[in-house]
């Protein structure tokens, strides 16, 4: 089943009157529901841009020739508005960033709690799943810890039951190991197709090391704003358990 | 919870803006309790003086100023639509009434008890003791305002010294924020007695003591218009000036509304220098949390989440200014009226509306100073926000 499908995902973005960037030239992209895919490319080949249309940060420009397409779980999220992209990104999807970005005020709990209550669940419900979800990265004894004395790792762990914790249909991880040395990143990368494997998670990373995509179930190549290779599912999978 | 600890990270900056909100209201308060008492002064003489003519000598001024006589008494109460007349006696407690005033100077005022025939409607309560009565007339007896009362520290059964003369005190009066507050009330002939020691030799060897006064009270008939008996007075009583409640209202009313707009107007400009402090410190706050503001973004907080949790920070710490400035305010009127008792002076009337009034004002206007930098952050991209450094 198709869970994310996009199609004539263009954006140009304006960095001065003169200076614009195609950054994405009209791209056809699908995602399965429990796949775990990377998509790969050099500096400036679109692939953040593309995760933000896709984690819906951003809106696909809609009067560059054909207009955009996007659905996830074939509901239309193309032409949505601010605030209805804002509630999918709370209650369906989950978020990891290259530099972990926990609000550092807060506790480790705290800082899932923030997606919990952003999605609308409030209590003691979600002061148990958060805390569920910081068992499942290992981290509940670390749960009234704040950013600031955990280790990059650590905090990496929390940001990835924050975006657990809701059970989102996908999880769009943006460099989630890029900040990382090789130990604790493959670590991150253990717990992310843990979860893949275990709860059938559909993960979508950016990334630019390729022991990273070699991990995942298949690996997208972006190059100059367009998809160049889609990957083989089966392959790749195949190319996972040999590596495993 | 969350929202005093991101104040708390920001320890200077915040307790800055704090202080700075914290004086506004702290000027609020001590420049408004001023104001609610020179308020209760002014409404306390325009009720008094409402439904009375009081004539003094020209020149005088409510009852005060030159020596008239009691005989005077019969010529007003002849004139058309005039209802009782009696005279009084009123001057300084003592000579030297040096340095400024806020409100009434502490007086003598001499009567016979129940002149009025019944038609004073200001009344007076005794917090402790008993009003002067006719048989009162002939002894040393005082009934003390509730300022001078304490100024003397005497209660009744005491003896209290009047202009070197021994009074005993019979009754205390409640607080009425007025001039009452301020009066020594004794007989009419222990009043004329002091009064004829104030002047000079040559001029109270003319006088008759028995026959001194220094006002009159004149109340008209009921339905009938105090204007009409000044107006008649003016006409047939030579070296006079009476005055109406509305001739009050006109000249005291006019000078204090304007002194109480100056006042809370100093009030109000400190706040907004608060209140530009609150915007300035906000906006700070939200460029530096850009990234915070991003991630809120970016994980499913919407624009609306995201003004309300600064709007409410920067509530926050109007509330807290308030509250400071309020404890701050109390601390200065109530010290301020404690200085002044001793000479009889209470400066401030703190009202629960004025206290509650400036603590609420300094909360919205933090709430409202914090929308703009709210608006602002709300507006960001989540995705440039994200990147911010």
């Amino acid at each position: 089943m198709t869970i994310l499908e996009g199609r004539n995902l263009r954006k140009t973005y304006r960095l001065s009157r003169r200076n614009t960037v195609e950054a994405l030239k009209g791209v056809e992209i699908s995602i399965d529901a429990g796949e775990m895919v990377a998509i790969m490319g050099p500096s400036g080949s679109g692939k953040s841009t593309l995760m933000h249309i896709l984690g819906l940060l951003h809106a696909p420009d809609p009067n560059h020739g054909p207009a955009p397409e996007l659905r996830l779980a074939g509901e239309d999220v193309a032409s949505l508005s601010d605030n209805a992209r804002t509630k999918v990104r709370a209650r369906r999807m989950g978020f990891v960033f290259q530099d972990f970005n926990l609000v550092p005020t807060l506790t480790a709990l705290e800082n899932v709690l923030l997606a919990s209550d952003y999605a609308g669940i409030k209590g003691r419900a979600a002061r148990a799943a958060a805390l569920e979800a910081l068992g499942l990265v290992g981290l509940a004894d670390r749960a009234g810890h704040k950013p600031s004395e955990l280790s990059g790792g650590e905090q990496q762990r929390v940001a990835i039951a924050r975006a657990l914790v809701n059970r989102p249909e996908i999880i769009l991880a943006d460099e989630p190991t890029g900040n990382l040395d090789s130990d604790r990143s493959a670590e991150v990368l253990a717990l992310l197709r843990q979860f893949n494997h275990e709860h059938g998670q559909t993960i979508v990373l950016v990334t630019h090391d390729s022991e990273v995509g070699a991990a995942c179930d298949r690996v997208i190549r972006m190059r100059d704003g367009r998809i160049r290779d889609y990957g083989h599912r089966a392959a790749s999978v195949m190319a996972t358990e040999a590596v495993a | 919870m969350r929202l005093v600890r991101d104040l708390g990270r920001r320890k200077l900056r915040s307790s800055l803006t704090i202080t700075g909100i914290m004086i506004g209201i702290m000027a609020l308060v001590v420049f408004g309790s001023m104001a609610n008492k020179i308020d209760a002064l002014v409404k306390g003489g325009s009720e008094y003086y409402k439904d009375k003519v009081t004539v003094s000598a020209k020149g005088g001024y409510m009852g005060i100023g030159g020596v008239l006589s009691t005989r005077m008494t019969d010529q007003i109460s002849q004139l058309d639509g005039v209802d009782v007349v009696f005279a009084d006696v009123a001057m300084m407690l003592s000579d030297d009434q040096s340095g400024v005033s806020m409100g009434t100077p502490p007086m003598i005022t001499g009567g016979v008890a129940g002149a009025d025939k019944g038609r004073e409607t200001f009344k007076l309560n005794y917090a402790t003791g008993r009003a002067l009565t006719p048989q009162d007339e002939g002894s040393n007896v005082v009934v003390l305002g509730s300022d001078l009362a304490r100024q003397f520290k005497a209660s009744v059964g005491d003896t209290v010294t009047l202009r070197s003369v021994q009074f005993k005190v019979v009754g205390v009066l409640e607080p009425t924020l007025t001039a009452p507050d301020n009066e020594a009330m004794v007989p009419m002939a222990a009043a004329q007695q002091l009064y004829i020691k104030t002047l000079p030799t040559l001029v109270a060897d003319k006088l008759n003591v028995s026959e001194i006064a220094t006002g009159l009270v004149v109340y008209p008939k009921p339905g009938v218009d105090p204007q009409k008996i000044a107006d008649e007075i003016n006409a047939s009583i030579p070296g006079v000036t009476p005055m109406t409640g509305a001739d009050f209202d006109k000249q005291i009313g006019a000078a204090t509304s304007m002194l109480n707009s100056i006042l809370i107007g100093i009030g109000l400009i400190s706040l907004l220098v608060g209140g530009l402090s609150v915007i300035n410190t906000m906006a700070m706050s939200v460029a530096e949390r850009t990234r915070e503001i991003g991630i809120k973004r970016a994980i499913g907080a919407s624009r609306w989440r995201i003004r309300r949790e600064i709007v409410i920070e920067s509530a926050i710490i109007g509330l807290v200014g308030g509250l400071l400035g309020l404890g701050l305010g109390a601390v200065i009127t109530y010290l301020g009226n404690e200085a002044g008792r001793s000479s009889a002076t209470i400066l401030f009337d703190l009202t629960a509306g004025t206290a509650i009034s400036s603590v609420a004002f300094a909360t919205i206007l933090g709430a409202t100073a914090g929308f703009i930098p709210a608006w602002h952050a709300s507006r960001l991209d989540p995705v440039t926000a994200l990147r911010y450094e």
